[in-house]
């Protein structure tokens, strides 16, 4: 069996997951902690990818990490490589895509948090940056583990987005998903049922792991 | 250097307009009933929140001119402030809590022996009693040598033992902190024990009357015997004991 | 408002579904869905039946119909599938309806030489958009092109994979890939007239086969149809989209 895609797979989660917080923090604090006008509207985009269907949103990505897109057109002036149909593709795709999946339980971990503890540290001399790191984020350490464990659970599944900005390519953007879904296609069902019992004790392993972190925080 | 406060506040149900000053080593205890605007004062004078007119001033140091449009942050005032509830990080040890902020060790382990939680110093918040979470939240403002202090009700959710002697503490550290000290409670007793000045606030605004009738009803109540005259500026109440409680560590 | 949510509900399951009532159930390749939208009205004026496509890719087709979806008649996009359903009994003998051609088409007019094997191999083409090569026949037609005139090796590269024809259009028109090898059909889409496109000769045509199906609950129906393939009309419509 070719171990490509699936080896792909973790990589594309492993990535995801250690890449979604930073992406992630900012905003859950902006909505957590945020007094402004649009943070409904702010809310409301970050939710999309969640609601949007996945080849919507695909398409979507597509047309902005193209050359001719603002994400694309910037990466390529920067790198010189083309952003759509790489790893760095489909890795910016899983983020956009598992974005409210770890904002959501973020912010929430951060609107427990006693208000008082940040005008106790801003008091304190604290500025709001320190504060968030030295404050916020330890005590908020259980909603992003799980927030994190989620994310790479749900990467591993990915299929829709993958399948509209990856092109399929084997060895970068062909993730085990895709080359399931081909292999059904091109009717090789033994490979297909190959890795796809490879694919699930993993998940289910994350699963577990995900369960004992959410009960040992409640 | 000199606390001097002018303000006002629009509030849900009144203004709060105020106009008072507060001198070093001096402690103005403010009374009045709950929801008299008391506990905003303090997060006004904090930099929690930022008044709607007037003036709040340290020294030289324009804290928020509301007309001129100043305003200096909460992190930026050098001050600390003593919640009601024990607001100390969860996720620190006693020790590095009382030494947020602060500067200078030595300081530290003597707060902490002064206030008889040194032996809490590799406890975390959530192990500790609530009396003594207060000592710690006492040692963690006071360690960074604040120029201001700023306390509210810092000993209402405290048993009467607790309450007793870190108000002895307070007394004692008064003078040698040197610094103005605003104590917000509702405790008349307490007022009059620690207060220098006592400041009475009833619907924002400085209410003596509000303070005689206070004191006309202690009277009343020490003259028909239902309490026991204790020791303070004038006639006043406390809480009738059988005995005195240990003092721990401090006092 | 329940009295008038179950009304409204009750209203929309009498009034008769479009579904049951048609004479024909066709199950048709997707790539060829513009022809038969012409091809359908055409036939239900001619023969007083109605009739009612499902468009999907041949793959998923495929599945449904060995779960006795209830087609009448099946339009791949390549042969081996209706061989497949004939062979395990499911299928009358397929006949060809359609021969697709493979060309090479771009965004960017500047890609549209004379000499497409030139194209793929200038470092100014960085990425190449093909079907796969596995399920999709046009793509495994390209790759015989490729590799006829000896380019396969070199293009490996900058390829990449729409899982079906369309997808590799998009591909191409949204100027990820530079260009792609797409179907014929797709230069007289509104999104193909915007770019250019080149014969690719030495792609073998994609034969396009279809086969009654033998569970057919309107056998006669399809046999007319079949019929209807086969006349001069729709030949033309099949010119007009590109198909022989």
């Amino acid at each position: 069996m070719d171990w490509t895609p699936l080896i792909l797979s973790a990589k594309l989660a492993f990535w995801t997951m250690l890449l979604i917080p930073v992406v992630a923090s900012p905003l859950a604090s902006l909505l957590a902690f945020g007094r402004f006008r649009g943070k409904s509207l702010l809310d409301a985009v970050i939710t999309l990818p969640m609601v949007m269907p996945p080849t919507v949103l695909g398409f979507a990505l597509l047309v902005v990490m193209g050359p001719r897109g603002f994400m694309g057109g910037l990466w390529e002036d920067l790198t010189g490589n083309r952003l759509v149909f790489s790893f760095a593709g489909i890795l910016m795709a899983s983020l956009v895509f598992n974005l409210p999946f770890a904002v959501q339980p973020l912010r929430a971990s951060l609107e427990k948090l006693d208000p008082r503890l940040l005008e106790s540290a801003a008091v304190l001399g604290l500025s709001p940056l320190s504060a968030f790191f030295r404050i916020v984020l330890p005590n908020c350490l259980g909603g992003l583990a799980a927030a994190s464990i989620l994310v790479f659970a749900h990467s591993l599944g990915e299929f829709g987005v993958i399948l509209m900005v990856g092109g399929s390519i084997p060895g970068q953007t062909q993730v085990a998903s895709v080359a399931i879904f081909e292999a059904v296609e091109a009717l090789r069902f033994d490979d297909a049922f190959r890795m796809s019992a490879a694919l699930i004790p993993v998940c289910f392993v994350v699963l577990l792991i995900i369960n004992k972190i959410n009960a040992r925080r409640s | 250097m000199m606390l001097d406060v002018a303000m006002t506040k629009r509030l849900k149900h009144f203004d709060l307009d105020l106009a008072f000053s507060c001198a070093p080593g001096e402690l103005t205890a403010v009374i009045g009933p709950s929801g008299a605007g008391k506990t905003t004062l303090v997060r006004l004078l904090a930099g929690l929140e930022k008044p709607d007119s007037g003036k709040i001033a340290f020294g030289e140091e324009v804290w928020a001119d509301a007309e001129q449009r100043v305003f200096l942050p909460a992190r930026k005032r050098g001050l600390s402030l003593v919640f009601q509830d024990y607001t100390l990080f969860p996720h620190l040890t006693i020790r590095k809590n009382v030494a947020f902020a602060a500067s200078d060790e030595d300081r530290v382990d003597e707060l902490m022996s002064m206030f008889g939680i040194s032996h809490l110093a590799s406890c975390r918040p959530s192990a500790i009693s609530g009396g003594e979470r207060q000592r710690a939240a006492f040692c963690q403002a006071l360690a960074r040598n604040p120029v201001l202090l700023l306390l509210d009700e810092p000993f209402s959710a405290l048993d009467v033992a607790n309450r007793r002697n870190l108000r002895s503490c307070l007394k004692e550290l008064k003078s040698e902190l040197n610094i103005p000290i605003l104590h917000v409670t509702h405790d008349l007793d307490e007022a009059l024990f620690l207060g220098d000045t006592v400041m009475a606030v009833e619907s924002g605004r400085i209410a003596p009357d509000w303070l005689k009738e206070q004191q006309a009803i202690q009277r009343h109540l020490a003259v028909s015997g239902l309490s026991r005259a204790g020791v303070g500026t004038s006639v006043h109440t406390s809480e009738p004991t059988a005995e005195e409680p240990a003092l721990l560590g401090c006092g | 408002m329940k009295r008038i949510c179950s009304l409204v509900l009750a209203l929309c399951l009498l009034v008769p579904s479009g579904a049951s009532a048609a004479d024909l159930l066709i199950a048709q390749a997707a790539n060829f869905t513009p022809v038969m939208k012409e091809i359908i009205p055409a036939f239900e004026k001619a023969t007083g039946l109605t009739a009612q496509a499902t468009y999907a890719s041949t793959g998923k087709l495929y599945g449904q119909i060995v779960n006795d979806a209830p087609f009448d008649i099946f339009l791949a996009a390549d042969e081996k599938r209706p061989n497949k359903l004939h062979a395990d009994g499911l299928a009358e003998k397929p006949f060809i309806y359609a021969m697709g051609q493979v060309v090479l088409w771009s965004a960017d007019k500047g890609f549209c030489g004379e000499d497409w094997k030139a194209t793929v191999l200038s470092p100014a083409v960085k990425r190449v958009a093909v079907a796969n090569t596995e399920t999709a026949p046009y793509g495994t037609s390209a790759m015989k092109a490729m590799q006829k005139v000896g380019v396969w090796d070199k293009v490996q590269p900058k390829l990449v994979f729409g899982q079906s024809i369309s997808q590799t259009f998009q591909f191409a028109s949204t100027g990820s890939a530079d260009v792609g090898f797409c179907a014929y059909s797709s230069v007289f889409t509104d999104e193909g007239r915007k770019g250019c496109f080149v014969v690719v000769d030495q792609a073998p045509p994609v034969i396009q086969a279809a086969c009654v199906l033998k569970s057919a609950s309107h056998p006669d129906a399809a046999a007319k149809f079949v019929e209807f393939l086969s006349s001069p009309e729709v030949q033309a419509m099949k010119l007009k989209y590109g198909y022989k």
